[in-house]
């Protein structure tokens, strides 16, 4: 790749990108990512539609916060058991709303770590994120 | 406690970057394509099912962990590395560096790293950043990902250092401990690069090097069964270009930093044909810019039918037969 081609206007992303400069040599340049640049705003309708709907799904009581949660951050079943130090076969209980309405108060701050929120966010699912999306970078 | 002096400097990737600016802090004037290319750095591998993976995913690097182990036999430096089982020993020995100034590398769970954009925080715990200070209850990082030297709180430190699940960081820690003083590159480099063409071209399972490129070939036309949805379907589609490009590899997968390791490889060994190899590996790191900016395209526009999956595939397996032919080529050249 040219160092001229390489360069992306992206300041909330920068990265190093290796390019053949003009005078032959390969080497790094600080340039921007051109995924946020262009598509950072599908990134956020993709995610706040999957929030909506897994919200609904647990007002509907057809899954726990645990579920919600496991699906928003992408981590599989094995995963999670690891991350939170419960046995698989009980987080796969806690992943519907019975279970998890009994879980015990260390049980759910276990699982509020991993999810990075707190317990009352757990269940609550009011969580900041939806509050702080940027507006689309893009022309 | 006080900040270390520490020159900060990007990198293209965090393990690399890491190593590079410690080693160069440590007086050792390497640079990061060399670092990665004496490492064996490049690589490809993918994972159709996994029990980590919600979905199916694909590496461009070696292992993580290698970049320092491989370097470490390859140019004899030693590097003091530290595990530990209980936290707060940990948080305790880290601080405890900090205080004798010395610049110390530490393995997290990115998604911990509170500095990071929410868009770009994921679970794996194969990130590696410089402490370079503390001020209260917040450190002062250099993360190669960062243009300047970032903070994280305490608690999002022990967090991510302490993490659990695949690849536990186990408060893993690292810094240069000898380096010696003249370094003959020649053998390391050639070392380098002849594990580089055995792990693209001989290693006997259908996932790794050019074999698993051309499994992604075949296999990415079975990707929309795993999908929930077309959204589902799309994010992951887009993430073929998070992972050659985002992702902390100086472009194409590391092929372009890989090509800038060649090149540099040619003046070690003053071997000027590398430079072609160099160039050419240039080339086919564009085929994988194309991949990218195809695989973003088609995930924006939700164009996602079989068509689609079938063109990607023929991409890929033009980047195999072309890694096929690279590698062999370099191997026959370092020999």
């Amino acid at each position: 790749m040219k160092e001229q081609e390489g360069y992306v206007d992206c300041p909330q992303q920068q990265m190093i990108l290796y390019v053949e400069k003009e005078n032959g040599q390969y080497g790094p340049i600080q340039t921007g990512s051109y995924l946020t640049r262009n598509y950072l705003d599908d990134y956020f309708l993709k995610r706040n539609n999957l929030i909506a709907k897994l919200k609904a799904q647990v007002q509907q009581k057809e899954i726990s916060p645990v579920r919600f949660f496991m699906i928003l951050e992408d981590l599989t079943l094995p995963e999670l058991s690891s991350r939170v130090g419960i046995p698989a076969r009980k987080v796969r209980k806690h992943l519907l709303p019975d279970a998890f309405s009994r879980l015990s108060h260390e049980e759910l701050q276990k699982y509020a770590i991993v999810f990075n929120v707190s317990p009352g966010q757990m269940v609550s699912l009011d969580f900041p994120e939806e509050g702080q999306i940027p507006r689309n970078p893009a022309p | 406690m006080s900040t270390i002096q520490y020159q900060h400097r990007m990198g293209a990737h965090c393990e690399s970057g890491t190593v590079t600016s410690l080693l160069n802090h440590a007086g050792l004037p390497i640079t990061e394509p060399m670092v990665f290319g004496i490492a064996s750095g490049i690589f490809f591998g993918y994972f159709h099912r996994h029990k980590s993976f919600t979905f199916p995913t694909f590496i461009v690097r070696n292992r993580p962990g290698e970049i320092r182990t491989n370097l470490q036999k390859r140019l004899g430096i030693k590097f003091k590395t530290y595990s530990f089982r209980n936290p707060d020993e940990g948080m305790i020995a880290m601080d405890g560096l900090l205080g004798r100034g010395i610049p110390v590398a530490s393995q997290v769970d990115f998604y911990y790293m509170d500095y990071v954009p929410s868009w770009e925080r994921v679970h794996i715990n194969v990130h590696f950043m410089i402490v370079i200070g503390k001020e209260g209850r917040r450190y002062l990082i250099s993360d190669s990902y960062f243009p300047r030297p970032v903070e994280l709180e305490e608690e999002s430190m022990r967090r991510g250092r302490f993490a659990g699940g695949t690849m536990s960081p186990k408060g893993f820690l690292f810094h240069p401990l000898q380096v010696p003083a003249d370094i003959d590159y020649s053998r390391p480099v050639l070392k380098g690069i002849r594990k580089a063409c055995f792990n693209m071209l001989n290693i006997p399972v259908p996932f790794i090097g050019v074999k698993g490129i051309r499994t992604f070939a075949r296999k990415v036309t079975e990707w929309p069964a795993f999908a929930r949805d077309t959204e589902h379907l799309s994010h992951e589609v887009m993430k073929i270009n998070i992972l050659l490009e985002d992702q902390g590899t100086g472009g194409a997968g590391f092929r372009y930093m890989y090509a800038t390791f060649l090149q540099q490889a040619a003046e070690v060994l003053n071997r000027p044909r590398l430079k072609d190899f160099s160039a050419e590996l240039m080339e086919i790191g564009d085929g994988w810019r194309e991949i990218s900016l195809f695989a973003a395209r088609i995930g924006k526009q939700r164009d996602l039918g079989p068509e689609r999956f079938k063109e990607l595939g023929e991409l890929l397996r033009q980047r195999a037969d072309m890694e096929e032919r690279f590698f062999k080529e370099l191997k026959r050249q370092v020999h």
